[in-house]
Formats: structure tokens, C-alpha cells, sequence
């Protein structure tokens, strides 16, 4: 390529990919009542934090934002907790059949949710788990474990096994063995499995439209699509103020902790 | 497929190489087994809540699904039909057509954030600001399908801002209502995908890009190599690894694609911009034809699997896994 044909190229891009994002920010930022009814590319006013409290408080974002908080926060965790102990099982100790165990937890990963959704949705109607907080939670865990679980197990195998023979010699049992020499040894892998995992739950929304309803229960994603539904009525300056507010926490995770992201990333493209 | 979890070189597998441990009395280095270690059993309860979680949660909807396909099941009563519902997709135009916006959404996911990513991430390689611009085309990376959809969906519309571009710059035969006919629904659907799909692309082909070894290119330079001849045959096939794992991902995302759709058009208008995932939704719960719903389910699985073998084959953990060098 040549250098100027390649310098326009990749200007031309990062503008095509700057423009949406430049239109959410101006149109976010119109008065809602001032919206002519067709998107603004100049900005018209500072109306944001009209828009984004009309956002939080009228449209139930804000409910649903905490919600959301809970279920990725502590879903994460769970997810990765688990995950860690079953690769630790799996990789460090004498389990039989290490391939079996290995494919039985991986597999979630594999099936497009659509293949659990009906029987799911039945489970949960006999168990009176449909549209309560702990159910969803249930969900997403299990949801969050399989993937977690690949790559703390991908980085457990890059350990050497000496360690954990040092340990054993000097007298050592398991739990003390993985919280005082792997859990420290893994931080990056944990954190990067917490950082996608915590991406993922909060991100969903099939889950959510699925097994859940009153808005208090609802994930964020969810309120956010039944606010886009009233599109003409909110007015989008009102939406789009809302899509804002949704995309931040993962955007900030993003930014901060980018250097975990492609960790996992280059981890899971192996 | 073998059936051992060990990878192929043996030196990251304690439970598989068990080395002599030193001890004070010889007679005790002829305990074999690591007697230390405990029995087996030992393991178990490490494993057990994420068996519990995925077993439970996952392992056995997954199975009632399978068996509920082949069930007429309207949500209240179910009765064994065996392979009714199957031929029923067969049969039903609109599974056709959703299979083949699914098979559009492939192709295009394959076509565009891609090949997008790839020739981004070649032409900001070594550029002076290429990390910066490559950070702008990730950024929709970490927005969620659901706010993508709605900022595009403002995009979209009749009075959206494509339609107001075209017809700034006089091209007014090109404005039409986006999403309200097929196949532009579905085209302008997977544009949008591009806008947040591309990122990642660009940071896995970065990687492989900085994984070519130095001397090759040099090598390479020279021979005489430049420009396209040196991207054809030296960048690409170094680049292979990587391919392939991006291809993967690709077409088991495109596969997997419902947020997006489910809020720009619900697979409208009259079902034209439906893919199997939506079709399920719909079928099973709005519907409420659960046991056809699971039909679709399962076939959209085998497509799922079968088509992320090649990405898997690499991932298992038998074959030696050589890490992405970044």
C-alpha cells in the first residue's frame, strides 16, 4: 500500500466509526423537547443530565441499572470462584477422567442459549424462580462458568507442577494449596475471566426478556429495549441518553482494564 | 480426540508425569500413586458446584430440549408426535427464509467485519498513530448488542441519519425506509454488527501481526518483496493461525446473533428479517410452540457445532496449545 492511500484509509475508517458514536453524544445531548424529529449534528444545548435523569427515573433504567450491577458483580465472582476450583480439579488434581469433567463444563459454551430457553423457562415456572432476582442470578452463573473455566484452566496448565509437589511436601492441604499458591499466582487470569464474565452477564438480554418481567427484576438491557420501544414518545434524545447510560460501566471497564481484555482475549484465541 | 485432558507436551501435566519425590527412606519411594495426594475421591468436591451449576442449569435443558422436539407442545399439553416438527420446518416457508437470512448473516459477518478487520489491522500496523485508531474501532467492542441496536436503530430509520446523509449530498434515490424491507432489513442489520464486530478482529489480527518474526520479513524485503506481493505471501500465510480463529468466532457469533436483531425489527416486518434464533424466540414464546421452538433449537446447534469444529479442533486440550505470542 502506499503511504498516503494508506494513511486516508485508515482516517476514512476511524471517521466512519467516530460518526455514530459523535451522533449518540450530540443527539444525547439535544433537549428533549426541542427535538425536531430528525437527528441533530450540531450541538443544540446541554440538556444531558435532563436526559439521562428522565433516563434513570421516568424511563426505570435506573432500577434496572442496579439490578444489573448486582447480578454481574456477584455472578462474576461466583462464576469465577467456581471455575477456578473445577480447573484446579481438573488440571492440579488426580480427578479421574480429567478430559470427561473437562468437555462436561465446557459444553455450555458451545449451544446457542436458544437450546436451553424453553426447558429453562418450564424449570422455572415449577420451582418459582420465574422473575425473581435469585433465579436469574442462577442462570447466569452457570451461564458464566463454562467460559471462565477455559481460561483459568488454559492458564493453570501453564504452571510448573513442582509447585504444587513443594506444597504437598511441605505438608500442605488442597484449599491452603490453591488460595495461598494458585489464587496469587492467577490474579491476571482471574481477573481477566472476572472482566469478560461481568461483560457478558451485563450485556445480556435474551436471558433477561426470558425470565424475567416486573421491572424491578429486569436487567438493564431489558429496560433499555422496552424504552426504545416507545421510541416516538420518549423521544430519542431520551434513548439514546439511556444507551449511554448502559454502555458506561462496561466502556469504563474497558478502557481502565485493557491490558486484562486482550489477555483474555489472545488466551481464548489459542 | 484422544481421550486424556493432557497436553501433547507432557510438562504441564503434574498428575500425568509424576516425578519421584525425594524422601529420607528408600522403602517409601516405592509407593506409587503420590500416597500424599489422597485418593481420586479427594478431587470430587472442587469440581462438584460447577457440575452442579452446568449440569442443572445447562446440561439438562439442553437435554429436555432434544426430547421436547419431538413432542407437539403448545405450553400446556404435549403429546409425542416423533419427527413431526421436523418436517414441519421442512415444509414451512418461514423457516426457509430464516434460514437464509441466517446464512446472510454468515456470509456477511464472513465478508465484512472480517475483511475490515484484517485490512485495518495491516494498514495500522507500525503506523505512528495506528494504536490510536486501532482504540477507536475497538470502542464499539465494549458496547453491548442491545445500545448498538439502539443507536442504530436512530441511524436507520426513515428520518435517521443515513437517509439525512444521502440526501445532504443529493443522492435522494438511495433515502428508503432501512429496515422495513427485506433484504435491506437484514443488509443494514449486519452493517450495523460491523460497526461493533470489527474491533475485535482488528486487536486478534494486531496480535498475529506482531507475532511475525522480524527476520521472515527481512527476509522477504530482501528478495525483493514489497507491498501487495509481500502481503500475499508472506503477511497472510503467517497470518493463517490467527485466521482461523477469527473466522471461528465469527461464525459462531453470526450464528448467535438475536440482541441486535430483536430490537431493530423483532425479525419483521411480517417475520422477513428472521434468523433461527429469533424463529425459536418467537415460535416458542410468543407462540407458544414449544416443542417446534426446540426443533429449531436443536437445529440451529448443529449448525452452531458443526461449523465451530475447526475453531474448537484447535482449542482442545489435548493438542499442544501454542499461546498467541503478544
Amino acid at each position: 500500500m502506499g503511504r498516503t492511500v494508506r494513511h486516508v484509509f485508515v482516517a476514512g475508517c476511524v471517521l466512519l466509526w467516530l460518526i455514530p458514536l459523535y451522533l449518540l453524544v450530540v443527539n444525547a445531548l439535544t433537549p428533549a423537547a426541542e427535538y425536531a424529529g430528525k437527528p441533530e449534528w450540531t450541538f443544540q444545548g446541554f440538556a444531558l443530565l435532563d436526559n439521562l435523569d428522565t433516563a434513570w427515573d421516568v424511563a426505570g433504567i435506573g432500577d434496572s441499572f442496579q439490578s444489573s450491577l448486582l447480578y454481574a458483580v456477584v455472578c462474576g465472582l461466583l462464576a469465577v470462584l467456581v471455575a477456578a476450583m473445577a480447573a484446579f480439579a481438573v488440571v492440579v488434581l488426580p480427578i479421574p477422567r480429567p478430559a470427561f469433567w473437562f468437555w462436561l463444563i465446557y459444553s455450555g459454551t458451545l449451544f446457542p442459549l436458544q437450546m436451553f430457553l424453553a426447558p429453562l423457562f418450564g424449570l422455572y415456572a415449577d420451582a418459582n424462580l420465574y422473575d425473581t432476582r435469585i433465579g436469574l442470578m442462577l442462570v447466569y452463573t452457570a451461564w458464566a462458568v463454562p467460559f471462565a473455566f477455559f481460561l483459568i484452566r488454559n492458564q493453570l496448565t501453564t504452571m510448573p507442577p513442582e509447585l504444587t509437589e513443594a506444597a504437598l511436601l511441605d505438608g500442605a492441604s488442597f484449599p491452603r494449596i490453591f488460595w495461598r499458591i494458585h489464587v496469587p499466582l492467577m490474579k491476571a487470569g482471574l481477573g481477566a475471566a472476572f472482566i469478560f464474565q461481568f461483560t457478558a452477564v451485563w450485556n445480556d438480554l435474551l436471558l433477561g426478556i426470558t425470565l424475567s418481567r416486573s421491572p424491578d427484576v429486569q436487567p438493564v438491557m431489558a429496560a433499555l429495549t422496552t424504552l426504545n420501544n416507545a421510541y416516538s414518545s420518549a423521544g430519542p434524545p431520551v434513548i439514546l441518553a439511556g444507551a449511554l447510560i448502559v454502555s458506561a460501566p462496561t466502556l469504563v471497564l474497558f478502557l481502565v482494564f485493557r491490558g486484562l481484555f486482550l489477555r483474555g482475549v489472545t488466551a481464548s484465541a489459542r | 480426540m484422544t481421550g486424556t485432558a493432557t497436553p501433547a507436551h507432557g510438562a504441564a501435566k503434574p498428575t500425568h508425569v509424576r516425578r519421584r519425590v525425594p524422601v529420607r527412606t528408600p522403602h517409601q519411594a516405592a509407593k506409587t500413586g503420590g500416597g500424599r495426594l489422597g485418593g481420586p475421591l479427594a478431587a470430587l468436591p472442587w469440581a462438584l458446584p460447577a457440575f452442579a451449576f452446568v449440569g442443572v442449569l445447562l446440561v439438562y435443558p439442553f437435554f429436555r430440549s432434544v426430547y421436547g422436539s419431538f413432542f407437539e407442545d403448545n405450553g400446556f399439553t404435549s403429546s409425542f408426535t416423533g419427527f413431526d416438527n421436523y418436517t414441519r420446518l421442512a415444509d414451512d416457508p418461514i423457516f426457509g427464509r430464516s434460514l437464509l437470512n441466517t446464512l446472510m448473516w454468515v456470509a456477511g459477518t464472513l465478508l465484512l467485519p472480517v475483511l475490515a478487520g484484517l485490512l485495518i489491522a495491516v494498514a495500522t500496523h507500525r503506523m505512528r498513530c495506528g494504536r490510536i485508531a486501532q482504540l477507536v474501532i475497538v470502542l464499539p467492542f465494549a458496547i453491548s448488542g442491545a445500545a448498538t441496536a439502539v443507536l442504530w436503530n436512530f441511524m436507520l430509520t426513515s428520518e435517521g441519519a443515513v437517509n439525512q446523509v444521502l440526501r445532504g449530498v443529493g443522492l435522494d434515490g438511495l433515502a428508503q425506509p432501512w429496515l422495513l424491507e427485506w433484504p435491506q432489513n437484514t443488509l443494514s442489520m449486519i452493517v450495523a454488527s460491523t460497526w461493533q464486530a470489527t474491533g475485535l478482529n482488528v486487536v486478534l489480527f494486531a496480535i498475529g501481526l506482531r507475532a511475525i518474526p522480524r527476520e521472515t520479513v527481512e527476509a522477504a524485503e530482501l528478495d525483493g518483496a514489497s507491498g501487495w506481493r509481500m502481503f500475499r505471501y508472506i503477511t497472510l500465510p503467517q497470518l493463517r493461525a490467527v485466521s482461523v480463529v477469527v473466522v471461528g468466532m465469527a461464525i459462531v457469533n453470526s450464528l448467535k446473533a438475536f440482541d441486535m436483531i430483536w430490537i431493530l425489527t423483532k425479525g419483521g416486518p411480517s417475520r422477513s428479517s428472521e434468523t433461527l434464533a429469533l424463529s425459536m424466540y418467537r415460535e416458542t414464546f410468543r407462540l407458544f410452540h414449544v416443542g417446534y421452538g426446540s426443533a429449531i433449537a436443536l437445529v440451529l446447534s448443529v449448525i452452531v457445532v458443526a461449523s465451530s469444529w475447526t475453531y474448537l479442533r484447535r482449542q482442545m486440550p489435548d493438542t499442544s496449545t501454542t499461546a498467541v505470542q503478544s
